[in-house]
């Protein structure tokens, strides 16, 4: 047994460096911390994500930096984890996250992640009896509704998806008064396009859409034609689908094929990236999504530009890591946060309150509030796809 | 109404039997494996659609390949990976430890899983397809022009590899090593060179099976090897373990059988019916479909 | 601190999944259902601790036993196939399970939410610990109470008749029939304690994580499970737990300063490590030597 204990020890030994490796420089820098996945088949959610949060560090950089509670000037720099989407490493890198002197972690990217790890936090501030920990995180992803209900501690920088389609089928029923029926597809087992159909169930039935029915499939699903053929029997005028790009793009081909026209389409806001148009760009012609990110506005195509030099494509979710940084300097600046080694726990709470504290945040695509529960009421428009591009449709204005 | 029904769930069939071609030839390739082996190769589902997306690494360069050469393409990089697999995962493991080419597989089918993630960064990416848009109309029932090519395909496949496995002096030796490896050593037969050649073939095979998934679906993605690996050993145990008609049959009727569920109990119950009738048949009749014996292993 | 106390956690509650996994290997058998009993555990768990407000250690009883009794119905069927038939079967069987939650929904209004587990979107806010209290630290003694527990009862087992008797299956079905062994109840009886540990194994994972959904328990985590002792070794079961370590310590954790060549050494590492040692870590030769070793030192007597 002798050799395992000092295996392991040295394991710990080994694991101990990796985490206090980051040496005070002479310069004063101050991490940001962003994890989320960037491996598996969500990969590239992470990978944009780390791009937007380096883009937005060196453009506050590039601005002279951020300033600290003494008044001392300091660097922004990033640091990303990966947490595979799988929770318990969600769970093992917030704790690494919150061993070191870091105030604040920006992400996760899954939903589930983020059930997991809001759930470890401490639900309500100054509770004693609660032994959660205590540490902010804010997320730029995670799209699952309500999650940053959980706990006191947890916030998050992610479009309201009840908002964005409440409005659109309004729109829709203003825009378009002859189109009465709608038929709904959704990836039954992925959280959050479930949640997300029933949001836009709801919304299509409060606005006089006649619902005809429902195409349900799973999330690595490879054959639709059962369900399009109930779909093409239905003859809807619209189409809605809440699927991530892979599925959608399996629909819609089989629509094609199976010469379902609808007079409309709309996709859920996560399948309005590239994913969709490199899969599939000729049969999503003319899909509608609502997102809170395009590059409509001169500063959001300079960000768009400068997230794609750091290597990653700028869209609905990375945008929110882009502007949850500046929203970060914008704390630390207000709430005097000193950054230091002792000042850790003091730094955090003071971070914690100036999140909760925000009425208004900036946003690429203007203002975007703050909600009682910690959640983003985020400015959106419509976009759909033409040509392989996304192109706005409408800027509602709010 | 009824009739309309009916039509459905025929369609439904039709629909699923046109796609368990698929399923059928990565059934063939775990099966050969394991009748040669007598291990499973739990990375080649993985490694087919490794194939599917070599191949379109390979023509990058070039603007709208023909199908037929994708395909090929698909096939070359499957015997590539096929070998890698046997010399990484196989060959340096002692024959008497089955659990350790278990695990081996296991972790080639992260590796493999990884590596197309790393070069896509897990993106899908669109495949092109034959006959993609035609369609053969009969009233209200119809078939899928592209999927039938696959099925075509598909049976050529088959058909060509039983005949390389009856025909040649390399499917001799395959069979002879499979049934009794140290006579047919004692024969002059190397069983390191029949290996390696039945990965080759089985990789090529595979990568075939890829390239057909990726044009059915139109698109590769990561997501589908998981999938893929369950129904394909699926396939095998219900075809019976070695057994290359079995395989055949099985495929088509996963295939059927699932598209059947999806069409009577919507997708939420789907799985769950066709997983307990799996369970049910593999207790009670645990040779498979052409079961010879009872309890061969 | 609290990272390593946190993966500590981790190491725990997989080692009891392992460990579950490693008594169904004794018999020779692969089975792919651990992830299921595994989940029984959780949701059991989970309910008892979130609805009925129950005791954890009550409710982690339950949860074994639950567990237990169902990876003993499913055993009796299961284990009349073995090999690749077993492992399948056993595939099918987690996957049902893991379907059922997906469509299970139980909840109940408690304020203004609503709590219990939610088919697709999951069971949420299984907050047994931090509501009660316990730190960080308190969990992690508790788990791995559980698991020295679970460690010393296997270890008096593989040293009684008992352990004998199920490696006996494990090496050679037909010569342990003939010498009289009842083969069938030698199986059943070591799925029925893989499910007992799993069960206790899922039910601190619940409440570790405080959310579960289907998806969690899928095939992925079956293969982890057989994945630790196989890559162990079967000799004893700190195989088990060092592979663990292995796993979730170095691989996982240990690694993460590579960045991205992290996952894609995760399988390369699993595939090299099967090259090098096809026995797994600790094999009879391995622990021969250790034995050697710890004699000429005349001190620690194992843990």
């Amino acid at each position: 047994m002798r050799t395992v204990s000092v295996a392991a020890a040295a394991l710990l030994a080994g694991m101990m460096t990796s985490v206090s490796g980051g040496a005070l420089a002479q310069e004063r820098t101050v991490k940001i911390t962003g994890f989320g996945a960037k491996s598996g088949v969500v990969r590239v959610f992470g990978v944009n994500s780390e791009a937007a949060m380096k883009a937005a560090a060196e453009e506050i950089n590039k601005a002279g930096g951020v300033t600290l509670g003494d008044d001392a000037k300091a660097k922004l720099s990033v640091e990303f984890l990966d947490d595979r989407c799988n929770a318990e490493e969600g769970i093992s890198v917030i704790r690494r996250i919150a061993s070191s002197d870091a105030f604040v972690a920006v992400g996760p990217t899954c939903s589930n992640v983020a059930e997991s790890l809001f759930g470890i936090l401490q639900k309500k501030v100054g509770d004693a009896s609660d032994s959660g920990l205590q540490f902010p995180v804010f997320a730029d992803v995670a799209a699952k509704g309500g999650l940053a209900a959980i706990s006191e501690w947890a916030f998050r920088n992610v479009p309201s998806e009840l908002e964005m389609y409440k409005s659109l089928f309004a729109w829709l029923k203003r825009e378009h008064p002859n189109l009465k029926t709608i038929y709904g597809g959704v990836e039954k087992d992925f959280a959050h396009s479930n949640a997300t159909y029933g949001v836009m169930k709801k919304q299509a039935e409060e606005n006089g859409f006649q619902l005809l029915g429902t195409g349900e499939w799973l999330l690595n699903d490879t054959n639709f034609s059962t369900q399009v053929r109930e779909m093409r029997r239905a003859n809807p005028e619209i189409v809605a689908i809440s699927a991530h790009p892979f599925t959608t793009c399996g629909v819609l081909r089989e629509m094609d094929r199976q010469g379902v026209k609808p007079k409309l389409l709309i996709g859920l806001t996560s399948s309005s990236s590239i994913e969709t148009l490199q899969g599939c760009a000729k049969q999503a012609e003319g899909i509608i999504i609502p997102t809170s990110f395009a590059p409509v506005t001169a500063e959001a195509k300079t960000a768009a530009e400068n997230v794609s030099k750091q290597g990653g494509s700028m869209d609905l979710h990375s945008a929110a890591a882009y502007e949850i940084m500046f929203i970060l300097k914008d704390v630390i600046e207000s709430q005097k946060i000193m950054a230091k080694p002792d000042t850790v726990q003091a730094d955090r709470n003071k971070m914690r309150q100036g999140l909760a504290a925000l009425k208004e945040t900036k946003g690429l695509l203007g203002t975007v509030g703050r909600t009682n529960d910690r959640e983003a009421i985020k400015p959106y428009l419509y976009v759909y796809a033409k040509d392989g591009s996304w192109q706005v449709l409408h800027k509602p204005s709010s | 109404m009824d009739l309309l029904d009916l039509i459905d769930a025929a369609q439904s069939v039709a629909d699923g039997l046109l796609f368990g071609s698929t399923y059928a030839l990565l059934g063939i390739g775990f099966t050969l494996i394991f009748g040669v082996m007598h291990k499973i190769n739990l990375s080649y589902a993985a490694a087919s659609i490794g194939a599917a997306y070599g191949s379109l690494l390979l023509l990058s360069g070039f603007t709208a390949a023909p199908a037929v050469i994708v395909f090929m393409a698909a096939a070359l990089c499957g015997g590539v990976i096929g070998a890698l697999v046997y010399f990484i995962g196989f060959k340096f493991i002692p024959v008497a430890n089955p659990l350790a080419t278990l695990m081996s597989t296991v972790g080639l089918l992260l590796l493999i899983d990884e590596i197309i993630v790393h070069t896509t960064e897990g993106v899908p990416l669109a495949y092109p397809a034959l006959y993609s848009d035609v369609v053969v109309r009969l009233g209200q029932f119809m078939l899928r022009g592209d999927l039938m090519f696959v099925f075509v395909l598909g049976c050529a496949c088959m058909v060509l590899f039983l005949l390389l496995l009856y025909r040649t002096r390399l499917g001799i030796a395959t069979r002879a090593v499979s049934q009794q490896p140290i006579a047919s050593q004692l024969c002059g037969i190397s069983i390191l060179q029949v290996n390696v050649l039945t990965f080759v073939v089985t990789g090529m095979l595979g990568g075939i099976a890829g390239a057909m998934s990726g044009a059915a679906i139109g698109m590769l993605s990561p997501l589908l090897a998981q999938p893929l690996t369950v129904k394909g050993l699926i396939v095998t145990v219900i075809g019976g373990l070695g057994s290359i008609p079995g395989a055949i049959i099985a495929g088509l009727i996963v295939g059927a059988l699932e598209s059947l569920f999806q069409f009577l109990r919507g997708v939420t119950e789907r799985d769950l019916y066709i997983m307990m009738l799996l369970f049910a048949f593999l207790v009670f009749r645990p040779g498979g479909i052409f079961a010879k014996a009872p309890g061969r292993d | 601190m609290d990272f390593y106390l946190g993966l500590a956690q981790v190491i725990g509650v997989h080692t009891l999944l392992g460990l579950s996994a490693y008594c169904v290997l004794l018999t020779g058998q692969v089975s792919l259902a651990q992830a299921a009993f595994f989940a029984v555990g959780a949701y059991v768990a989970a309910i008892l601790t979130v609805i009925f407000k129950w005791h954890l250690f009550a409710a982690l009883g339950v949860s074994a036993v639950v567990s237990g009794l169902t990876a003993c119905a499913v055993g009796f069927p299961a284990l009349r196939v073995k090999g690749l038939m077993l492992v399948v079967a056993t595939l099918a069987f987690g996957e049902a399970v893991r379907l059922f939650f997906f469509n299970f929904t139980y909840q109940i209004q408690a304020g203004e939410l609503k709590i219990g587990p939610h088919g697709a979107e999951g069971f949420r806010q299984i907050r047994y610990f931090p509501e009660h209290g316990w730190s960080t630290f308190d969990v992690l003694m508790f788990i791995w109470l559980m698991v020295a527990i679970v460690m010393a009862c296997l270890w008096w087992l593989d040293q009684s008749r008992a352990g004998a008797v199920m490696r006996a299956v494990g090496e050679d079905e037909v010569a342990a029939h003939s010498s009289g062994i009842n083969v069938t109840a030698v199986k059943v009886l070591a799925m029925t304690i893989g499910g007992v540990i799993a069960g206790i194994g899922g039910g601190i994972f619940a409440h570790y994580t405080t959310h579960i959904e289907h998806v969690q328990f899928g095939v992925i985590l079956a293969t982890f499970a057989i994945a630790y002792p196989i890559l162990g070794g079967l000799s004893n079961v700190f195989g088990t737990l060092l592979a663990v370590i292995f796993i979730q310590g170095f691989l996982i954790e240990g690694l993460r300063f590579l960045g991205d060549w992290r996952n894609l050494l995760f399988g390369a590492l699993i595939v090299l490590a099967m090259n090098l040692r096809p026995r797994g870590f600790l094999d009879a030769g391995g622990v021969a030597s250790l034995k050697r070793m710890l004699f000429a030192g005349k001190e620690s007597s194992g843990a």
